[in-house]
């Protein structure tokens, strides 16, 4: 859509290769309205295409190429005739004032996975132009604490929600929210500022990393002896905050709210009974949160004021061996994260194989695929094999069988390369190539093994 | 002489003590009830109507058959009375050389059949025996030629005599002596397996006897886990396979190259009954992608396993298509044997594989197989507002719609079958949220338990309304609730929709119109054909609306299954091809636009063929289209 | 030397239907117990002895379950506790947590507390070498962390852990439940507490900010009717820079700074 959009806009297209970004009174009112920072979309994917496509397209190739060439250019969705023309050096060099934001949100927002990168990305943006100011609560009557996962030191989207919430509980009643961060000893790549916290309680020690539930609880234990929050709030995950919190609520010799849908300060919503029935209570101590029950913070920034970290003395009897060693080839279908699939219209299976590995993605492939005896069986995605909730799912020459949809039902992003642009699969697509395979797998992996670091 | 009588002699003695030699191991089996007398007087109808009926599909081994069998019962009758009780009569004399020679003629017909041998036919002693048939009624037929004065009487140790002596040791060796041990056993086994079927009910039936029966859950142990566990009678119809391959080479499973070929099968469960007993002496084609020769067992050991006498991959490739029940020319029940086997393991192991292990624990929860609502089924037909039975007590069709109503492609055919019965003004109704899933899947996957428990609990549904008939566009359910519901109590009269659709369309109930489809070959369910005998009504149907109808190379009671059948789709062994991609490409070669269905299962599996292929539209909807064209 | 392991099961209820059945995450733990080489596995359930779908697990290989009787509604942790204290297992098991009440997951942390042992959440795999408990734990993406504890320890398992095997209907009838009665407090705090079906939440499509009442408006409108961005004629080398870009834009991938 946004592709026609854009094709549609010449106005916005030329400018952008003259180098010159439009401001916002430039832009016609349709454009204009999309690239207004309105907020975010999730779990919805139609919705959240739209929303993308109609907010990120416009401003990206407005802006953005004018005001930082290279390092952004891959962070945003845009047109690439426009982003060539940047990077060839006839994009002007100077940067109006609108779109050049500030580096540090800029830079969050590139790098975080998660989270609504789009309402981020247009909340940075806003935010320049508008130069939201820092909020502080320099006396709380009381504190609410929040222990986010901070896996891979980043704020997941998850713990963005608790935060969201621990706001929510603060707010109503004129209490201040501690974000308690471990950090590891690189910081958080997010700002905590950002996500909502007045208060920030920062265990950077390595040894807090890696599998320390113990040290952790004893850490939020401390924080709590010290700071006596009126609630302590996890995200509900597995193994870390949902595991920490269940520790600290036995510890307090406390209740604990988990699997809660809705907080407030007065009543809280937790859902029982294998999913079927909510149970509202009063709120305890300790609440474990579940994903998407709060609102993030968006287009604010708190203080996040640093406060001191006590010392902790715990001991583990289980020892950490590490990660063992994740070949994203043998994670088993239904736990991958990024899946390459393959289609019947894959034929040069060398350069499939090789793509799948340059972006570190798990194969995937379609019934007749496996049949075929390409891959292996317990590699196909569908009804009639596994079905799959990676974060994204890169179908390659796959026309999309009624079957194989269903096995990718509860995909959120999916990329669709195939030569009918009228198939199933990219009517389904987020992002759809029409266009050759064959020709694209070598291309695509080409440039994974130029761009790509790490992961 | 007194030696060849001596010789006819011993070998009529030893064969018959090898006879209760062999007929011993059937009795490790457990006991069944097998009226003896019965089954002895129906013999010569059972043997010269049914089974030859089976045998005469292949007329050329009809006529081999004809000749070497009825050649040689009748030689050796004759040989009795000529050369063992010594009847001195020329007219006997020449009988016998005329049945010795067309035994003779025939053993040549046996000899030409296996050159080159068919991948079918197995090898090993059977090799041998054109040869061993041509000693027995060469030497026979010398030491006959003076009794018919022919020639002069020669002296046992002349060459005439001498080469008598031999050729007759080695006839009688294979045919009399050790016939219960050799590949003539299938004769006396066979003739045995006649008189004492398991399904006896089934020879000379008018319609296939197709229904499993119930097993008592309330037995120690469920299902068959080694030789033992199966009925004497079971074991002794396993001994009467031929090995003649029949069953090969309609197997869906065998020709998708799956890990099954029931003769095979067959043959690993008969030998199973021997202790240290192994398949390497077994000498045609082997499971597809399984070398022969790895496999053991014993009377007691279990058969299926890993490196025992079966694989699990073969007993769960099986579609329950009963192709090879419909070829085999000694009536050896296949199916039976599988599901006794897939019920030991669903029910005292629990070692079911793929996905099926889901889709029963749905089933037990939920009473769907897909998990889903009950309240769901109806959901794709809220704008037909379909009447309930609850809400009018009575009518004349009650629509069973099944599973399929879960699935986007078969809600079409439902749609198309509901507006046809519109049409036709038919009062019908539907059970919605009171219909269960029938339970068929999991009593082809071996769970009885979920069966019987959704078995009663439909049958007490049904007893509560009056209806005239049932009728379902699901062959799997039309099956179960014909064939298997009546021993739950639940007796009533059950139509297959195409059964229906071919009432209304020969009473003139519907418009008449014609069908713009083009060229159609129609693809045979196996549980409304081959289970239910019903080919006519769906044919009936498209020639009605004048659809220009070509078959298949498999067709009708013989059609090749589409591989949905049996749990196949759930169980998902894997071969080397797919069952629905082999159906799919006999449907290519008849350049037909259209393959008509009439089954959920069968649909589904050839729309999930790729490529070009002929579209896959049901019955129903053809007809639909004709007649709102009308 | 067999190594006693207990897991401790529940009743868990279909999503759909409600219908009673072995709770997945704990079919899950009798499962990875089943395949501990060595182990004298044992089930323990507090609550009715009555309740068929006990069987479930029985079917799974178990021999007995032995059945703490209890009311619906009680306290199971006192109980699970005090049985588990006399009975000292080296090794406890659980699902993460339960399908039939509270589910707050708080129960295998409160026996571990009981027991003075320590706890292990969300293992996938668990194995003996001498008195240590090698594991794996499950970490979100088929992550796994290696851990090694010293037993006696309490571990729960995820669903993430492998599927549990198909209760034999022969399996079940055949295995015995043995019936202790538990002295189970009623769980006062509960009765304060309302309760009603599930409610959905509403998608979330919301969180606009400085707009007026028309673009949001439109926003959403536009949401509703949105299409993925579709690229045509486009050069495989621009194509595959499009998808990458996606890619790293969506946080899926990192590009090289």
């Amino acid at each position: 859509m946004s592709e026609e959009r854009i094709r549609r806009d010449p106005r916005a297209e030329r400018e952008a290769r003259r180098g010159r970004a439009p401001q916002a009174e430039d832009i016609p009112t349709p454009v204009a309205a999309e690239a207004s920072p309105s907020g975010r979309v999730r779990r919805d994917p139609r919705a959240e295409r739209a929303a993308r496509t109609s907010r990120a397209a416009e401003p990206a190739t407005a802006a953005q190429p004018a005001a930082a060439p290279e390092s952004e250019s891959g962070r945003v969705r845009r047109d690439p005739r426009a982003e060539r023309a940047s990077r060839t050096g006839r994009a002007a060099p100077a940067a109006p004032q609108p779109a050049a934001p500030a580096p540090a949100p800029s830079g969050r927002v590139r790098r975080d996975p998660r989270a609504d990168r789009t309402a981020q990305r247009q909340a940075g943006v806003a935010r320049a132009e508008t130069a939201s100011p820092v909020k502080t609560i320099a006396d709380p009557k009381f504190l609410i604490l929040a222990v986010p996962d901070l896996e891979d030191a980043r704020l997941s989207s998850h713990d963005k929600d608790v935060i969201g919430a621990a706001r929510g509980l603060a707010d109503a009643g004129g209490g201040a929210v501690v974000v308690l961060a471990f950090t590891g000893p690189e910081g958080v790549k997010d700002g905590l500022d950002e996500a909502g916290a007045d208060r920030a309680l920062r265990f950077a020690d390595v040894s807090f990393a890696g599998y320390a539930p113990e040290r952790r609880a004893a850490a939020v234990l401390a924080a709590i002896q010290a700071l006596n929050p009126r609630h302590i709030l996890f995200p509900d995950t597995g193994v870390v905050g949902g595991d920490v919190g269940r520790r600290v609520a036995v510890s307090l010799g406390d209740r604990v709210a988990s699997n809660v849908q809705r907080v407030a300060p007065d009543r809280i919503t937790r859902r029982g009974r294998g999913g079927r029935a909510d149970f509202a209570l009063a709120p305890p101590r300790v609440l474990l949160i579940a994903a998407e029950a709060a609102d993030p913070v968006i287009d604010e920034r708190y203080e996040a004021r640093d406060l001191p970290a006590p010392r902790i003395e715990a001991l583990s009897h289980v020892e950490d061996r590490g990660l063992a060693a994740t070949d994203p080839a043998t994670v088993p279908m239904a736990e991958a994260d990024f899946i390459v699939s393959a289609g019947n219209g894959v034929r040069d299976w060398d350069a499939f194989h090789r793509v799948a590995a340059a972006l570190g993605a798990s194969e995937g492939g379609s019934r007749p695929v496996c049949d075929a005896g390409h891959l292996p069986r317990h590699r196909q995605v569908g009804a009639s094999g596994t079905l799959v909730e990676p974060r994204c799912y890169v179908a390659l020459g796959i026309a999309g069988a009624p079957q194989h949809l269903q096995g990718i039902s509860k995909v959120e992003r999916v990329v669709a390369v195939n030569a009918d642009a009228h198939c199933d699969m990219v009517k389904r697509a987020d992002l759809a190539v029409v266009g050759d395979v064959q020709a694209l797998m070598p291309a695509l992996e080409r440039i994974a093994k130029e761009r790509r670091h790490g992961n | 002489m007194i030696l060849l009588q001596g010789l006819i002699g011993i070998c009529v003695a030893v064969g018959a003590a090898c006879a209760l030699w062999r007929a011993r191991r059937w009795f490790r089996g457990r006991p069944a009830k097998v009226d003896f007398l019965r089954g002895l007087l129906r013999f010569p109808q059972s043997y010269f109507v049914d089974l030859h009926h089976i045998v005469a599909r292949d007329p050329y081994t009809a006529r081999m058959h004809v000749m070497v069998a009825g050649g040689f019962t009748a030689a050796f009758l004759l040989t009795l009375a000529v050369h063992l009780f010594d009847i001195d009569s020329r007219g006997l004399a020449w009988l016998l050389l005329a049945f010795l020679v067309l035994m003779g003629a025939g053993a040549a017909f046996v000899a030409l059949r296996r050159r080159p041998k068919p991948a079918r036919l197995s090898a090993g002693g059977f090799s041998r025996l054109p040869w061993s048939l041509f000693a027995f009624a060469a030497a026979f037929f010398l030491a006959t030629l003076p009794k018919a004065g022919l020639v002069a009487p020669f002296a046992a140790f002349s060459v005439p005599g001498i080469v008598v002596l031999v050729l007759a040791a080695w006839g009688c060796a294979e045919m009399v002596a050790f016939l219960p041990l050799g590949p003539m056993k299938h004769s006396f086994a066979g003739a045995m397996h006649l008189i004492c079927h398991p399904r006896f009910q089934r020879l000379g039936a008018a319609r296939p006897d197709s229904g499993l029966k119930p097993l008592d859950l309330e037995l120690p142990k469920l299902g068959v886990e080694a030789p033992s566990d199966f009925k004497w009678n079971q074991l002794l119809g396993f001994d009467a396979c031929v090995q003649c391959g029949r069953c090969e080479v309609v197997c869906p499973a065998f020709a998708a190259e799956l890990p099954l070929n029931p003769k095979k099968l067959i043959q690993d469960l008969a030998r199973a009954v021997d202790p240290g007993a192994s398949d390497a002496a077994y000498a045609g084609s082997p499971y597809p992608g399984r070398p022969v020769g790895q496999a053991h067992g014993g009377p007691s050991r279990p058969i299926i396993g890993d490196d025992a006498m079966i694989h699990p991959d073969t007993l769960w490739s099986c579609t329950t298509c009963r192709a090879c029940v419909q070829e085999c020319p000694m009536m050896i029940e296949h199916v039976d044997a599988i599901v006794d086997l897939r019920r030991f393991q669903a029910l005292e192991k629990g070692a079911v594989p793929g996905k099926a292990p889901l889709v029963l624990a749905e089933l037990r929860a939920t009473d769907t197989q897909c998990g889903a609502a009950l309240a769901s089924r109806l959901d794709w037909a809220a704008d037909l507002s379909l009447p309930l039975i609850s809400a009018k007590g009575e009518c004349d069709v009650l629509l069973w719609l099944g599973e399929g109503a879960f699935d986007l492609r078969n809600q079409r055919t439902l749609r198309a079958l509901v507006r046809l019965m519109r049409h036709a003004k038919i009062d019908f109704a539907v059970l919605g949220e009171e219909e269960l899933d029938t339970g068929d899947l999991a009593r082809r996957l071996g769970d009885e338990a979920t069966f019987q428990d959704l078995a009663k609990r439909n049958a007490a549904t049904l007893a509560k309304y009056r209806f005239r008939r049932i009728v379902t566009a699901d062959p799997h359910v039309f099956h179960s609730l014909r064939n298997e519901y009546p021993a739950f109590g639940a007796r009533h009269e059950v139509m297959h929709h195409t059964m229906l659709l071919d009432e209304l369309v020969s009473q003139g109930a519907l418009p008449k119109g014609k069908s713009s489809a083009g060229k159609t070959t129609y693809h045979d369910p196996c549980y409304l054909g081959r289970y239910n005998g019903e080919i006519r009504a769906p044919r009936a149907v498209l020639d009605a609306i004048g659809v220009e109808r070509v078959e298949m190379e498999r067709s009708g009671m013989r059609s090749m299954c589409c591989g949905g059948g049996g749990g196949a789709p759930v169980t998902d062994i894997a071969g080397k091809k797919r069952i629905p991609d082999v159906r799919m490409e006999q449907a290519r070669e008849t350049g037909a636009a259209v393959v008509a269905v009439a089954c959920p299962n069968c649909a589904v599996m050839l729309e999930g063929v790729v490529g070009p292929r002929p579209e896959v539209v049901d019955v129903a909807e053809l007809l639909l289209q004709a007649v709102e064209a009308a | 030397m067999a190594i006693d392991v207990v897991v401790l099961v529940s009743i868990g209820r279909h999503p759909v239907s409600g219908r009673a059945r072995r709770a997945d995450a704990d079919a899950r733990a009798v499962e990875l117990a089943l395949g501990i080489a060595g182990a004298h596995v044992q089930l323990v359930h507090a609550g009715d002895p009555d309740e068929p779908a006990l069987r479930d697990y029985l079917g799974m290989g178990a021999n007995a379950v032995t059945v703490l009787r209890m009311g619906p509604e009680a306290d199971p942790v006192s109980v699970l506790s005090a049985h588990l204290s006399s009975t000292k297992p080296q090794i406890v098991l659980a699902g993460t947590r339960a399908e039939g009440g509270e589910d707050s997951g708080l129960v295998p942390y409160l026996v571990a507390q009981a027991l003075n042992t320590p706890l292990v959440p969300g293992i996938v795999s668990l194995s003996l070498v001498g008195e240590r408990a090698e594991m794996l734990q499950g970490l979100p993406r088929g992550r796994r962390r290696s851990l090694v504890s010293p037993v006696p320890l309490v571990a729960t398992v995820p669903v993430m852990a492998p599927a549990p095997r198909m209760s034999a209907f022969g399996l079940a009838r055949r295995g015995t439940i043995a019936v202790k009665d538990a002295d189970a407090a009623a769980d006062a705090a509960r009765t304060a507490w309302t309760e009603g079906p599930a409610r959905r939440r509403p998608k979330r499509i919301k969180v606009m900010k400085a707009a007026s009442a028309a673009d949001r408006v439109r926003a959403v409108t536009e949401m509703a009717a949105g299409k993925g961005k579709v690229l045509q004629n486009v050069p495989p080398e621009e194509a595959a820079k499009a998808i990458f870009d996606y890619l790293v834009t969506e946080g899926i991938i990192q590009a090289k700074p």
